[in-house]
Order: C-alpha cells, then structure tokens, then sequence
C-alpha cells in the first residue's frame, strides 16, 4: 500500500499546491472544482483490473509504476485464459462481481454495451476521447458505437501473410504469391519438390477465437464483405467472396497442400510447426511474426510478411481494448479508473509509455499512430517485420463486420460451418445458408 | 503340456508389456518431452530420450532463471511465459484445499455415516436419498447459483470456498461408502459396548472408528483425488493465484502461445506426483473399500 | 465400563431402543445436510426456475417466465440433435471398450506371471491423475503435426505419415474415447481383479475337473460371481461417459466441425458461450433427467437380479 494523503493531515500548502499546479496545467477550472478535488483525492480508491493471461509480470510492473504516480490509487489484478476471457466475464458481469476496468475486445464491444456492462468514455471519463485522431481508422472503428467511444486501444493488429522466405527461394520463386489460386500453385510446387508435405497452415481450430478473424481476412482480401453496414448478411449473397474462399480451404485440403491438422491446431500449433519447418505459409496475427523470427525455433529469421493475396489486398484489423465498466461508474470509481486508463491506454507525460512499452518488449501491435515515428520502434519491429509494410497493410485494414450482440453465439456456429466444409460434410452453399439462417435466427 | 504351459507363460508376459506400455507410454513421454528441447519435440518422429537431457524448464519455473536461448536480446526479447512459475504456487493450493476437503470428510463422515447405518429415524431415508441423489445434475446447471452463494459469502477467488464446494461434492460418497463399509463390520462389539452403557458417540470413538480406518483411508484418498483433480468449478471460482490450483494452471499454461511445449510437458510432470504417489500408497485402501461397498450394495 | 448394577443393564438390551437420542441424530446428519444441501439443492432450485425463464445475458434486465419453451427450443434445435446422437454414439464406443479392457486386464493381472506385481501396482495410475493433465498429455500424443503417438506409429512402420485424429470427424470421437478409455478402465480393472481374487478356488478347481473349458469357466462361474459389481460399474461408467466435459475442452473444444459436441459440452456452451442460460438450465436438467431415468432402470434390474439369486 502507498503512502497516502491521509484526510485531516492536508495543510493549507498542499491545498495551494494543487491549486497552483492545477492552475498551471490548465487542467480544471473553476474554485469549486479545486475544492471538491482535494476533499474527494484523499480517500484511497482500490481499482479491480481483470485482464487476460499473456504478459501478467509486465502488467504488474506498469501498474507499480502507474500507483507510483497516483499514490491514492491501488489496483489489484486479476487474470484467466485468453480462451477462457469471455466466459469468465460473462459469469462475472451476471453475477455483479465485475472489475472496474477490464480488456475488452472489438468483437464484444456491442455485446457488452448492450448488456450495459461497460460505459462510454465521451460520459464518464470525458478527458480521454481527445487522442482518438491519432490512432488507426479500423481501431477507432472497433471501439467506437453510437457515436461513444467505449475504450483505450491495448494492442491493435492485423491478420497478416507469413511465409519462408528461405524454403520459397529453394522452390525456385522470387516473390511471395500475390493471389490465392497463385498461393495454391507456389504451395503444390513446394510439395512436389519435396521442400513440405503440406505447405500451408493455418489455425482452424474450433475453439480458437483466431478462426473466424482469419475467415474474414480470407474474404476481405478478394475485395468480399461479411455484412453491409445495417449489419445485414452479404456472404450469403450471389457473386459473394466468401463461399471461393471455402472453397479454396476445401480444394486445398484435397489437394494435400493444406495440413489435414488444421482442423485441431490452434494458434500455438502453427507457430511451433511453422517454426520447425514442416510448413511455408500461413495467415497469422502480426505478433507472431515476431515470435517466428526472434524465438526458439528452427528456421527462425527465415520468415517474411507480404501483402494478404487476393485482388484487394485487404485484411481484417481488430484491437484490444481497456474498457470502463458500468460497475466501476456505479462504484464511483469511474474518475480513479479514469487515470488507470489514461496511464494505460493514453498518454503520460505526452508519450505513450504504457503502449510503446508492449510495442518494444513483446513486439505488440498498436493504433496509437505516432508511434511509428518513433526510430526505437522502427527499429525493433524491422528488425523482425517490416515497418513499410506493416503500413501498407494497416491501411487497407478493416474491422470485422456485423459485430453485433449476437455475433460471438454466431461466431461459433460459423467457425462449426467452416469446419464441416473443410471435412467436406458439408458444401460451402450449404453452409453458407447455414450461417445465414441462424443469423437470422439469432438477430 | 510343458511346452503348453511356457507358451502360455510367454504368451500372457508380452500382454503384460503391452499393458505395461499403454499405461505408462503417456507419462514417460511427458517426463521426456520436459527434458527436452522444443526443436527436438518437432521433429519426425520425435527424439524419444532426452539427448542431451536438459532440467533448464524445470529450473525456470522453480527459480525463474530464464533458459538460454530465452535470454534477452537487445530490444527484443523472445518469449517465455510466466505462467509457467506460477506452478509451485498453483500446486500448494491445490495440495491444501485437497487436505481442507480431507479434513472435512473424515470428521463429518463417520459421524453422519455411522448414524445412517446403525440409527433409526424419521426422514431418514429422505435425508439418505437427498445427500446421494443429488449428484446426478450435472456442474454446469449448478455453475452458476453457486458462484452467486460464493460471491455473497464473499469467498471468490478463496481456496475456502473450493474447499467447501468439494467437500459438499464428496460427502454423499463418503457417506455413501463408510455407511456400507460400517453395515459390514460385527455388530456385536457395537451393541455389546452399548450394553455397558456407552453412548453412540463414545461407541463411535472408541470402537467404530478403529475398525474402520481402512475406510477411512480410502475416503481420504478419494476426497484427495477428486478435489485435486477438479477443474470446472476451480476454473470458475478463481481469478487469481491466491487460489488458483493446479488444473487450472496448466491448462492456462497450455493455450498460452508463450508457453514451449516442453514447458508444458513440465506443468504436466508436476501436476501428476502428488495424486500419483497417493494412487500407488494408498492402492490397497482404495480397493478394499470399493470391493466392500459395493458387496453391500 | 461394566456397571452390573447400573438400570440399563437391567433392561434386556434386545427390548429397550438400543441407540442415540434425537439430538444426537439431528447433530449427526444436519451438519451434512445442510453443507450439501447449500451446493447442491439451492442450485438444483434456481436451475429449474432459470429452466423455465427466458434468462439471456444480452439482454438483461428481462428474465419473462415463459413455462417450458426452453425445452422445447432446445429439443427442437439440430445441435441438440448433433450432441445427444455424438454423447449416444460415444457412450456405446466407450462404456463397453472400459468394461471389457478393465476385464481383460483383470484376468490377465489375476495371472501368477512373474513382475505382474508391478503391474497390478501401476494399473491405476491413469485413474489417479487430473483429467485435464491426461487430456493434455494425450494432446500431445495425438496431434497432426507433432502426436508422440503418431511418432510411434511412424517409426514401427505402422503408418506412413502422421495421422490427424483430432481434424477428422470420424476419428477424433474414436481419439477422445481412447484417451478416455485409457484413463478409465483402471477402476473396473482393480474391481473385477478384487473379486476374481475372493473366487472360491473349489469352485473353478471342480469346474475343470469335470471338464469345463475356459470358455465354460468364464460364462457359468466368472460372469454369474461377477454380476453385482460389473452392473454397479456399469451404471458409474455410463454416468461418467454421459457426463464427460473435461477431455472435450481439453483435446478438441467440441470440434472438428461439431464431431465432438458431446451433450455436457453443449450445456457448458449454451451457458457461457452463448449466454443463454435458460437453454442451458433446460439441457441440464433433460441430461439429470435421463440419467434419473437410467439408474432407476438399473436399480429395477439390480433387484430383478437380487430376487433371482
């Protein structure tokens, strides 16, 4: 427990202190402010922060620094699974036992707000929606609903192309695929010459959140779209993209350029396989680039990130975020938890210490723009990516579309569909239709 | 007829290997994958030994000193997940909720068993019925009401509150197996103590509890596994390492994309001593008391 | 403590109400009663009243009674469909692979072959362990890309590339059976084994000597000796199989595609993942249901069975 400022200990120069200080940052007018911040400072706020288990040792360290800042402050931490976070907390919310600032994702944003389980920040924590023109379009996008802004961008990434460069230059190409049918062609080479029994990998697995979010990214670069922005289903639509890309994942199977384990490899299968060399292409999280080219593998620093094949190019972007919830406002936390997200997600003495920290240590994502200026970060990300393209891709990023309430149960299901068609049980019509009547069953 | 009898000999010894090896095949590849190196595990087939064997993993969620190889370099630093320490953590828990459950069972147990299988009373058999029927409705449906009890009482993310939820799972079994093993033993030293004047209790003590104490132990080994074992409501309840146990650990350690396989393959080893050495201690109890319950039954 | 003069002693203790008092009763059960009671019958109560409400966490706030609709919802829904006829087809894979491997493994550890001492020591060590450890280290044994197993398999030649168990749809519910089955059969194993060891040798000794086969043996004088505990093992492993969730959330989430979407796994996803927690009470109590139903059906055979001994 930090030191505090224990009421009835404040002087008459502490008082003016603060005013003074207050006065010089400009930060808030008026007497009666002054006088209801320094009754209201000095009674200590204890923040609940509920995060998923990736990082904990550095979480806990910015929190440290974060309650060195603001002694009144404490924050104590909590955390589970990354696939265990979304029903962890739908128990918790259910339950009235929420945290006062919790990660949340793009995809759950309109869940959560409609089960008003988090808060806008435009109401409650009005000094943050400021640096909103700073980060990446598709961020924005995914934390923003009804005109309020709902969080602080944690990590903001894409769904990128990774390949070996080394394993495609034994093959005999110069460049990576530019197209999917393209991609097919390079991988049944890369076969035949016996470089990999099954060139390409990608998670698929069931209960693998990444699934749908590569799905999306599969259809968004031939230029296709998943919903119109009345949150209507297009995939079902004729001369829609995403039945090819079904059937793409199907004919690839087949043809024995796709690993038949797809369908039980989650995110970490992939990456430990592809780094030991049995595979040569696969659509990951930017992130993993990282891990490929830095950690513990065979052929680490062998791999390349391309444009996402396809006539678009395009991929999907998605961002994690910091959210307030309602039970933090209902607490009367919203103000403490206000600067935890400020420290967190915004910036601390005009850097963003808390995001360029996790750009730098973990190669983590982020949308908080400037950043890339920053010659620390280009170096560390080209040392194992590419800044330029990483560029080029984030802008022909977009969110996911038909985040509604319902889309997580339909997420499931269309990961199910997916499945069944890659088994071949089932046509990419008919699971198209499939995903489309519940859809409508759950709307 | 000889020859018979040695074909019959050699015969039945290869199906005791090939018993031998459907049953430990799994956990030797556990210990030898947490010896291993990653790049080693990848490989096909895998490298079966540990060559060079390496305890770098172990030593890491022990004492946290980072493997080679995971050591920082410049700006960026490859990834080790920190999960993984919280396993020493992880298995204390477990180890005392599993005592706590303990605890509970053998001191209510033989006092309600014993009152089940020699008294009389009304509500008697509803009460029997209630206690043991009850663990038909499966986890999920209860779930959720019983993190509401836990949340009012206060005790989320408390080894108590799991200590209280096991016990109330594994006290209709108990019940269950010491009434049984209890109508088994002589009545006759029972009643002949109760001649003399002794009380229930007294008889309880004094005669009931000696007699029964392979039950006992038995009881003692099951409230240990399950408890130890379960992992729906532990996942449920538990939100930091103050009360997080074992199962829960690694199967956090085991979706983090941080963790090298060999590391889980660590959290594995470790995780399967405790129940495992109780298994081979208490071996004999165990049997025993299921044999006789269910001649009972 | 013989008090020969004491009253009670004067009392033939086969007349007075030999026994504790009330109190002592009340002392004695209540305690239990009301700590299992706590955990299980309020919860069993606010499941069936959540049973019977529209009860989504989307949308909160609105919890409607709407009678038995959830049951009607869920009975009608495909994937209910799906997961009774995966939890049928897996029930009827496993339940009999445990019972005849435990058999077999009791006979042949009833053997008198040197170094089965061992065995008989190490056969419940499967059991022993936490089911999310033996899901794990079965993962690892049978993924596409990196299974010890498939390695296995690779080197003694018996495949020639690495088989994804878990991707087909066809194997993957044999895969997750094996590993349940592996974990399993320990239990009817040392059961069986204990009462093949309390078999009066006269009986089997006379058995051969008028010339019975093993065969013979085994039908008219293991099976008929055995018949009480191999029903009981019966019963706990359909209750076990039917409920099986641990090894599903471990080895392959209810997938590929919805091979795997056992019943308790639909139920956990109706609840947490869906969020729809009256569907989830509804499903919950259909499953206690039919499992109500089996062991009643059980009990009458069991007694059936008693009668006719």
């Amino acid at each position: 427990m930090q030191s505090s400022i224990r009421p009835g200990s404040w002087t008459r120069r502490d008082f003016l202190k603060l005013a003074g200080a207050s006065a010089a940052s400009g930060g808030l007018g008026g007497v009666a402010a002054l006088a209801r911040r320094a009754e209201a400072q000095p009674s200590p706020v204890h923040l609940n922060f509920m995060v998923w288990s990736y990082g904990i040792e550095t979480i806990q360290d910015n929190i440290k620094s974060f309650q060195q800042r603001n002694p009144t402050i404490t924050v104590s931490l909590q955390d589970t699974s990354w696939f265990n976070y979304h029903d962890a907390m739908a128990t918790k919310f259910a339950t009235g036992d929420a945290p006062d600032v919790a990660y949340s994702s793009d995809h759950w944003l309109r869940e959560w707000v409609a089960a008003d389980w988090i808060a806008p920040l435009d109401q409650y924590a009005p000094g943050l929606a400021g640096a909103q023109g700073e980060w990446a379009p598709y961020a924005r996008q995914g934390m923003t609903l009804g005109g309020h802004l709902y969080g602080l961008p944690y990590y903001a990434d894409l769904i990128i192309f990774i390949y070996n460069a080394k394993t495609l230059k034994q093959a005999g190409f110069d460049h990576p695929p530019a197209t999917w049918e393209e991609l097919a062609a390079q991988a049944k080479t890369i076969k035949d010459k016996g470089l990999s029994e099954y060139p390409i990998d990608i998670p698929l697995k069931k209960d693998d959140p990444w699934t749908i979010e590569i799905f999306y990214s599969m259809v968004y670069s031939r230029g296709g779209h998943m919903f119109d922005k009345a949150d209507a289903p297009v995939f079902n639509a004729p001369g829609s993209k995403a039945p090819l890309a079904l059937d793409w994942l199907r004919d690839a199977l087949r043809n024995k350029i796709l690993d038949p384990a797809v369908l039980e490899s989650a995110e970490p299968d992939v990456v430990k396989t592809m780094g030991a060399g049995q595979h040569v292409f696969t659509v990951l999280a930017k992130y993993n680039l990282a891990e490929l080219n830095a950690g513990q593998h065979e052929q680490k620093g062998n791999f390349r990130m391309a444009l996402m094949p396809g006539d678009s190019h395009s991929t999907v972007g998605f961002v994690r975020f910091y959210a307030l919830t309602k039970a933090a406002v209902t607490r009367h936390h919203a103000e403490a938890a206000g600067k935890f997200l400020q420290y967190f997600g915004g910036k601390t003495d005009g850097r963003y210490l808390v995001p360029q920290r996790w750009a730098l240590e973990k190669g983590l994502g982020f949308a908080q723009l400037p950043l890339y200026d920053d010659p620390q970060i280009k170096a560390a990300i080209n040392a194992w990516g590419s800044v330029s393209l990483e560029r080029q891709q984030a802008k022909l990023a977009a969110v996911k579309e038909g985040l509604t309430p319902s889309w997580g149960t339909w997420d499931v299901y269309a990961r199910e569909q997916i499945g069944n068609v890659i088994v071949g049980s089932v046509s990419s019509q008919q699971a198209i239709k499939n995903m489309a009547a519940k859809w409508s069953e759950l709307k | 007829m000889k020859r018979a009898a040695g074909i019959r000999q050699i015969s039945l010894g290869g199906a005791g290997i090939l018993l031998g090896v459907f049953i430990v095949f799994p956990f030797l590849w556990a210990l030898s994958a947490s010896l291993q190196t990653e790049l080693a595990i990848f490989r096909r087939p895998p490298s079966w030994a540990p060559a060079p064997a390496t305890v770098a993993n172990y030593l890491y969620v022990f004492t946290g000193r980072i493997p080679e190889g995971y050591a920082v370099r410049g700006l960026l630093r490859s990834t080790i997940t920190q999960e993984a320490r919280l396993l020493p953590p992880g298995l204390r828990n477990s180890l005392e909720v599993a005592l706590g459950v303990i605890v509970v069972n053998l001191a209510l147990g033989p006092l309600s068993a014993y009152t089940f299988a020699r008294e009389r009373f009304p509500g008697k058999e509803i009460a029997y019925f209630l206690i043991l029927g009850t663990r038909l409705l499966p986890a999920v449906a209860v779930a959720i009401p019983i993190y509401l009890i836990v949340k009012q009482a206060g005790l989320l993310d408390t080894k108590l509150a799991l200590t209280l939820i096991y016990s109330a799972f594994t006290l209709p079994f108990t019940i269950w197996v010491l009434t049984l093993y209890i109508r088994s033993l002589p009545i006759e030293v029972e009643e002949a103590a109760l001649v003399d004047g002794c009380t229930r209790f007294t008889v309880l003590r004094r005669v009931v509890i000696p007699l029964a104490r392979p039950g006992l132990a038995a009881i003692a080994a099951f409230s240990f596994l399950f408890s130890y074992s379960e992992f729906f409501f532990a996942l449920l309840m538990t939100s930091s390492i103050n009360a997080k146990t074992t199962p829960v650990v690694i199967a956090s350690i085991s979706v983090n994309p941080d963790s090298s396989y060999t590391l889980i393959a660590v959290g594995i080893v470790l995780s399967i001593i405790p129940p495992m050495l109780l298994a081979l201690l208490f071996r004999r109890f165990i049997t025993s008391s299921l044999v006789a319950s269910m001649e009972q039954a | 403590m013989r008090t020969p003069l004491s009253p009670r002693s004067a009392v033939p203790w086969r007349a007075k109400r030999a026994g504790a008092s009330p109190a002592y009763h009340a002392l004695t059960v209540i305690p239990v009663l009301l700590l299992v009671g706590l955990f299980t019958l309020f919860p069993l109560g606010y499941a069936a009243i959540t049973s019977t409400r529209r009860v989504l966490l989307t949308l909160p706030g609105s919890t409607p009674f709407i009678g038995l609709r959830n049951y009607a919802q869920v009975l009608h829904d495909s994937t209910t469909h799906v997961a009774v006829k995966n939890t049928f087809l897996f029930t009827a894979l496993t339940v009999p692979s445990v019972i005849v491997v435990g058999f077999l493994v009791a006979l042949l550890l009833h053997q008198p072959i040197r170094g089965f001492g061992l065995l008989r020591a190490l056969v419940l060590l499967p059991w022993s362990i936490p089911l999310v450890s033996a899901g794990i280290i079965w993962r690892l044994l049978l993924h596409g890309d990196f299974g010890a197993l498939n390695g296995l398999l690779l080197q003694l030649g018996v495949v020639h590339s690495y088989v994804p168990w878990l991707s087909s749809p066809r194997l993957a519910i044999q895969a997750v059976a094996l590993a349940h089955v592996w974990r399993e059969f320990p239990l009817p194993a040392i059961l069986i084994l204990a009462g093949l060891q309390v078999i009066p040798r006269e009986t089997v000794e006379a058995a051969t000597v008028e010339g019975a086969g093993a065969w013979a043996r085994f039908w008219h004088i293991l099976l008929p000796w055995l018949r009480g505990p191999l029903l009981i093992i019966l019963v706990y492993e359909t209750m076990i199989s039917v409920s099986v969730f641990d090894l599903v959330y471990v080895l392959t989430g209810g997938g590929p595609g919805s091979a795997t979407t056992l019943f308790s796994w639909y139920t956990y996803t109706s609840t947490f993942t869906f969020l729809n927690l009256g569907h989830g009470a509804a499903l919950s109590f259909i499953m206690a249901g039919a499992l109500v139903v089996f062991i009643a059906l059980y009990l009458r055979l069991i007694r059936v069975e008693a009668r006719s001994a």
